[in-house]
């Protein structure tokens, strides 16, 4: 089922899920995705992109795993975000460890991520930019309904970074709520396009900055961010896209410029296994 | 004369009944979505000998015509499903076999694979005595089975001399 979201790095969602948020689908199993996408934040200094290209593989029926590698452009100086977009490469294992199919098209499950995030070749902009970088871990966990009709998705996820050279970058507390719904005249079969549309509210709490053995003050964050996203599926191909805006926001003005909006598109390519038993 | 010997031989061969599932329509619980009925049709279509395949999302039901002379078995069918991480549930079956065991415990053998079905009818029992060894045309429901299990049982609405 066919199927790759709940990823360290969940900003792309493999063709499944919401394109900012947490979900539980992985791969099937033999089945590969490919996922190209676009990231943005507009802030007051500018737009920070992601582009971060994306591939799964799905080792057993509930197990994928998932190699992530962003390319960033733009300084924005803003703070740091595990939800929209980002430098770090990462690998992740991803095992939907809880799976209730209770009827036709209908299935409850839960999936939890363990991943290895390390820096990429680019630099951030802003207080982030001056510090020395190290590899981290992330996991993540998501557990909600998936249905003909109707999605609903809680998830959460924790990255920490380990320190270098008396720096180290903040450690980084997400979670997300997502409902989506397929109106009756959009559940149609698998040779028409299938649209789904996604209500993601998401939030963020990164720590403080340790920049040469220093907490930095004011350079902790919070935030929480609302909007819509559209996916639409036709067989193995699936184009996805999405817009937040802030509900809340405490960033130090003196750390950090303002961010207004995030967006994201991402197109995904499923290859699944026809290997015959 | 030998190349329309050969050919004459082949399509006497091809006449000739074979054990096989003809089709099997299937329930498969937890699709929401096209990719997981696109994932359901790549699957089945690797399998040996099947024909056609058609996923409905809003039943989910699978229905998978094969062709003659094939030799699939069931599990390669649930696994198909399973790989993808979907629930199989009931299956009606038309299925080819040798009609073995006694007239009151008949047993299908579908020659060609692993499987074998004790039989029990829908409705009322018919006499089977007469098909005993014969090969024979079952239209049956293989009620759900444990994962990675066959059902041991295939309940039949019709059960005919294979022509």
């Amino acid at each position: 089922m066919a199927c790759a979201s709940a990823l360290a790095s969940p900003a792309l969602a493999a063709g499944h899920g919401p394109v900012f948020g947490y979900a539980t689908p992985v791969n099937s199993q033999g089945e590969f995705s490919f996922d190209t996408g676009l990231i943005g934040r507009h802030g007051s200094q500018g737009t920070a992109l992601t582009e971060s290209s994306q591939i799964g593989y799905g080792i057993t029926p509930h197990i994928t795993v998932t190699v992530v590698a962003p390319f960033t452009f733009g300084k924005a100086s803003l703070p740091e975000t595990r939800m929209a977009g980002g430098g770090e490469w990462s690998s992740s294992v991803a095992w939907r460890f809880q799976h209730s199919v209770t009827s036709i098209g209908r299935r409850i499950e839960s999936t939890v991520s363990l991943g290895l995030v390390v820096p990429g070749p680019q630099q951030d902009s802003g207080i982030l930019a001056s510090l020395h970088r190290a590899p981290g871990v992330a996991a993540t966990l998501a557990s909600g309904l998936a249905s003909r009709s109707q999605y609903l998705w809680f998830g959460g996820g924790y990255t920490r970074f380990v320190e270098a050279d008396t720096d180290r970058r903040p450690d980084t507390l997400s979670w997300s709520a997502i409902y989506g719904y397929r109106p009756p005249g959009l559940r149609r079969d698998v040779n028409h396009w299938d649209y789904r549309g996604f209500a993601e509210l998401t939030g963020e709490h990164t720590g403080r900055v340790r920049s040469n053995g220093v907490l930095l003050p004011d350079s902790g964050t919070t935030s929480l961010w609302l909007g819509p996203s559209i996916l639409a599926i036709l067989k193995d191909v699936a184009i996805e896209g999405g817009i937040q805006a802030p509900l809340y926001r405490d960033v130090s003005a003196s750390s950090y410029r303002r961010e207004s909006i995030r967006f994201a598109i991402n197109f995904s390519y499923l290859k699944y296994s026809s290997h015959a038993y | 004369m030998k190349k329309a010997l050969a050919l004459a031989l082949l399509a006497l061969l091809s006449s000739v009944a074979n054990a096989e599932y003809r089709h099997v329509n299937m329930t498969v619980f937890g699709m929401d979505c096209a990719p997981c009925a696109h994932a359901i049709h790549v699957s089945m279509k690797g399998i040996k000998g099947v024909d056609m395949v058609n996923v409905d999302l809003n039943t989910g039901l699978v229905t998978i015509s094969l062709v003659p002379g094939n030799t699939a078995g069931m599990h390669q069918f649930e696994e198909a499903v399973e790989k993808n991480g979907f629930t199989h549930k009931d299956a009606t079956v038309i299925v080819r076999g040798k009609l073995a065991g006694t007239a009151t415990a008949p047993v299908l053998e579908v020659v060609g694979t692993s499987d074998h079905y004790a039989l029990t009818p829908s409705a009322q029992q018919p006499d089977l005595t007469a098909l005993i060894g014969k090969l024979v045309e079952v239209n049956g429901l293989l009620p759900a089975a444990a994962k990675g299990k066959l059902p041991d049982l295939l309940r039949y609405k019709s059960i005919t001399e294979a022509q």
